[in-house]
């Protein structure tokens, strides 16, 4: 039996904003205006329609609803005026709540960051692509750098990475610089999580 | 004797482009001896110079300026016969002048049009108004007591009218009536609402100006907008001055479906009309998973060809029946496309917003099967599987709708051509596709239905007239004109109101209605020629003309819509208006100053239809396109009102070649008097034969479409029509 409607009502229910493709008409304006499509089984409007479809496994393990890199275009152009992105990530994050992790290197660079705003209070580009490469390991990670060479070079001609970054004293080892009034920041996110963990579970 | 004046305009670059003094010699050897020029003809003194003349007694004037398509309020004198000519557009804008030689030929073409101006004018006179006997009949008749009749009803009562409306059924409500609930209908768009009926039926009851006749029908219609006489099978007679038929629709027989959706295998697969009565009649409870089939025989060649509009609606509609019962259900819509114009798409978002599942399916209909639960398999196209919905409580299957209309198709042209076999079986065949009852059983000589298109509807020309049908005075509104939703249908029926109370005002003053409206000629008789061929009786396309025992044709003038086209049928010439007649055309193709063949100066005519190629040639010639000078336009009322005459004419006073502009024909026609453009088509592959005989090419004579947005392409057809000529050489008649 297909579209049986259980997994679309958790949807609907649980994830952050999942009602909200109720009302999608499958124009597949989401699909050909997100750049990452072509790196994508499954396009957002095929999300839905799976959803709908009652397919839960397929869903929440599809490493395409933790590809979103939060362009907005989606979200803008739905002429239905749904926040495609918004479920995406609600997806995503309630596939994880779920023991589920799509894709686990976006899960990886997510810790990463997440980490680095909830230790510091701020996000810094040097130490975020390190830590991320580290996580594996030193071997692990120096491949893993060296695999991402050309996406460095390209941001550096862009100059949206600079070399003196990485040097001290541009750069704190161990990151170490917290923002005033972290502990409050804390505070925020833990409520914020508790809000969203309500939802989800 | 008739006092004429010219008046020829220097402005807009006419003064330096022409040689005046020759123009005023033409006019004057034309009998026109007063010819006044002014430097810019639309000037306030200018209008005030003629306004003057002409209430000094001048009766037919003459202006030689821009085309009569524009300043129209400017140029639009009471109380004189106007002629224009167009020297602007028709000469200066569109023909070369670049050497000598060029702007001779120009002049010459001046000339020309002058020449038939002169000649129209002689011929034409100031129109008389045909008035009825006896007292114009101002009460509306509206058949139907459905959605649209009930609002046309009131819409003609509340400007003003008598309003007879009449109901077969014992109440008034038609389908509104059988509805349970209609889609939210304001915003914000959440709620089922209540169908209006009840308040509805009391304000037609509470308004004097109606009187309701239900339980009754139509058994007799005579007589003509203004004058028609009215039996009801109540034994009743009515006169009404127009009718308004808003006799709604039939649902697509889902018996045919049998073996498509396996509608009857069992009593759970039921059809959308179905669905609505059990809504209405509390029969929903217990439905926990149900299916709408979309499209069930619509959009399908081998039921309903067309989309009747109104039942994704419907379903989206329905489906909110059932979450309003049981909000848990699972509610699935198999579809092709959702088509839920406008304000629709409302219901189809709240629909969705409570959870209704859309599935989209490809041609092929879904297989349903079982009998208490249903199972029904469908290609699932998004999802790119095929699919499996099973445990369904019920199907409905969305049929469409068909007018509640009798079939009635005429024949394009029955009694022309010598091939009266051929007439006689197209005679037979078309009788066969009738349907052999009626609605408002017309006492017309051509049947006693209104001629249907395609589908059976009773539409005359869908895009830009709306209402009309092919019989003046009778108009269609709501689902029996064209498939459509209820509040689409309420419009409907206030715009044929409205019509219907332009018609009779129309018979009232004695002029046309649309799309000559306010034209006061209309076609006379010459009857002691008539040869009584029942040529103008069958080719009318608004049925205008009846019979008497002798097949004497009995004119109706205010059912005639002044197209010509019987003037264009009549072999004897008989039939003609005071300012447009067979003699008048023929005398200006006369007019046309003819050079011999050695000044190697060929001469084409153009009949241009006045709707749509005229604009079209106007637009060219602003566009600046140039094209040959050799051609003179002479515009007709529709191509169908030509008569053969007038080639004949031409070919024989020297002429080398003649051109018919028209709209476009065929089943999706575009001319405005619905047959004229296919008449003029048929009549003209039958000069062929004549030219043979008369040793001329065939070539000589060509009819081309062309549309008011074709003003692009006007250049080239003609500029390709003259190296035609060129190519079949001069007339050989030139100068006989
Ligand atoms: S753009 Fe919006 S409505 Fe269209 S398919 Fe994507 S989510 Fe659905
Ligand atoms: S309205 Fe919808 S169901 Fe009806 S014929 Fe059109 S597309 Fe098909
Ligand atoms: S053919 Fe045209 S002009 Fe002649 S009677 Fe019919 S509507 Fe009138």
């Amino acid at each position: 039996m297909d579209y049986k409607q259980d997994f679309a009502k958790e949807v609907y229910e649980k994830v952050d904003s999942g009602a909200e493709i109720k009302v999608c008409m499958q124009c597949g304006v989401c699909a050909s205006t997100c750049p990452l499509r072509e790196h994508m089984k499954y396009s957002p409007r095929k999300i839905w329609t799976l959803i709908r479809a009652g397919r839960r496994q397929e869903v929440l393990t599809s490493p395409d609803i933790m590809l979103c890199t939060s362009c907005y275009t989606c979200k803008v152009r739905c002429p239905r005026g749904i926040p495609v992105i918004d479920v995406m990530h609600g997806l995503a994050s309630y596939a994880l709540s779920q023991g589920i992790t799509p894709r686990e290197e976006t899960a990886k660079f997510g810790s990463v960051f997440w980490a680095g705003i909830y230790g510091t209070g701020r996000v810094d580009e040097a130490i975020v692509p390190i830590q991320y490469c580290l996580k594996d390991g030193l071997v692990a990670g120096l491949k893993k750098s060296l695999g991402m060479m050309d996406i460095g070079l390209s941001l550096m001609k862009a100059k949206r990475l600079k070399p003196k970054m990485f040097i001290p004293p541009n750069i704190a080892i161990p990151p170490s610089h917290k923002i005033k009034g972290i502990k409050e920041l804390q505070r925020m996110l833990d409520k914020a999580k508790a809000l969203g963990a309500r939802k989800e579970g | 004797m008739a006092k004429k004046i010219a008046y020829l305009c220097k402005g807009c670059g006419l003064g330096e482009a022409l040689d005046f003094d020759a123009l005023t010699d033409v006019l004057g050897e034309n009998g026109i001896k007063e010819v006044k020029d002014a430097e810019v003809l639309c000037s306030p003194e200018a209008l005030a110079m003629i306004k003057a003349d002409i209430d000094g007694g001048a009766d037919k004037v003459l202006l030689g300026a821009c085309s009569a398509r524009v300043k129209t309020d400017e140029f639009g004198f009471d109380g004189a016969v106007i002629e224009r000519c167009s020297l602007r557009e028709q000469v200066v804008w569109c023909s070369p002048a670049d050497d000598d030689t060029q702007k001779e030929d120009r002049q010459m073409l001046a000339e020309d049009y002058l020449r038939m101006s002169a000649v129209k004018l002689d011929k034409c006179e100031k129109p008389v108004p045909f008035q009825l006997e006896g007292e114009v009949a101002k009460a509306v008749l509206v058949v139907g007591g459905g959605p649209a009749g009930m609002n046309a009803a009131l819409a003609a009562a509340e400007a003003g009218s008598q309003v007879f409306l009449v109901e077969k059924e014992a109440v008034l409500g038609g389908f509104q009536a059988k509805m349970y609930k209609l889609g939210p209908q304001t915003p914000p768009y959440r709620e089922l609402e209540d169908t209006g009926l009840d308040a509805l039926i009391a304000k037609i009851n509470g308004n004097e100006a109606i009187k309701v006749f239900t339980g009754a029908s139509v058994d007799k219609t005579e007589g003509a907008p203004g004058n028609f006489t009215v039996a009801l099978s109540n034994g009743e007679t009515l006169r009404a001055g127009a009718i308004i038929q808003a006799t709604g629709w039939v649902p697509y027989d889902p018996e045919k479906l049998a073996g498509d959706l396996a509608y009857g295998s069992s009593p759970k697969i039921v059809t959308n009309v179905q669905f609505e009565q059990m809504a209405k009649e509390g029969k929903l409870a217990g439905i926990n998973s149900i299916a709408f089939v979309q499209c069930a025989g619509s959009r399908d060649a081998n039921h309903l060809p067309y989309c009747s509009a109104f039942c994704c609606l419907v379903s989206c509609k329905q489906s909110m029946f059932v979450k309003e019962i049981n909000p848990e259900a699972s509610v699935y819509v198999v579809y092709k496309d959702i088509r839920t114009p406008s304000q629709s798409e409302e219901v189809y978002r709240e629909a969705q917003r409570q959870g209704v599942i859309f599935i989209r399916r490809d041609e092929t209909y879904p297989t349903i099967s079982g009998s208490d639960k249903l199972t029904l398999k469908t290609k699932d196209v998004l999802l790119g599987e095929d699919v499996s919905l099973e445990e369904l409580d019920l199907v409905v299957l969305a049929t469409g709708m068909k007018p509640n209309n009798p079939v009635m198709v005429e024949a394009p042209l029955v009694a022309f051509g010598e091939d009266q076999d051929a007439a006689k079986a197209l005679a037979e065949q078309i009788k066969a596709a009738n349907d052999d009852w009626s609605i408002l059983n017309l006492q017309y000589r051509q049947g006693p239905n209104l001629p249907s298109l395609k589908y059976g509807m009773p539409d005359s020309h869908f895009i830009c007239f709306p209402y009309e049908s092919r019989r003046t005075g009778i108009y269609t509104a709501g689902t029996v004109r064209r498939p459509m939703r209820l509040t689409q249908a309420k419009d409907d029926g206030i715009g044929a109101a409205m019509k219907a109370i332009q018609a009779i005002r129309a018979a009232e003053a004695g002029c046309a209605v649309h799309p000559r409206s306010g034209d006061e000629s209309y076609p006379e008789f010459a009857m002691q020629r008539c040869t009584q061929c029942k040529r103008c009786t069958e080719e009318c396309p608004f049925g205008t003309i009846n019979e008497d025992e002798k097949a004497n044709p009995l004119p109706n003038p205010t059912r005639c819509r002044r197209c010509g086209v019987c003037m264009g049928a009549c072999p004897e010439r008989i039939i003609s208006f005071k300012n447009y007649s067979v003699d008048m055309i023929g005398s200006m193709i006369k007019g046309i100053n003819v050079p011999e063949e050695d000044e190697e100066k060929p001469r084409v005519i153009c009949l241009a239809c006045e709707n749509d190629a005229l604009p079209a040639i106007d637009m060219a010639a602003a566009k600046g396109y140039k094209w040959s000078p050799y051609v003179r336009f002479i515009p007709v009322r529709c191509l169908g009102s030509v008569n053969l005459v007038w080639i004949a004419d031409a070919l024989s006073s020297g002429i080398d070649g003649v051109m018919l502009f028209g709209c476009r024909r065929g089943d999706d026609y575009q001319c405005h008097f619905i047959k004229g453009s296919e008449l003029a088509n048929v009549r003209m592959s039958k000069v062929s034969e004549t030219l043979t005989r008369l040793v001329l090419e065939a070539e000589r004579v060509q009819v081309s479409e062309v549309g008011i947005t074709d003003a692009d392409k006007v250049a080239e057809l003609i500029n390709g029509f003259m190296e035609t000529i060129e190519n079949v050489g001069p007339n050989p008649y030139k100068g006989f």
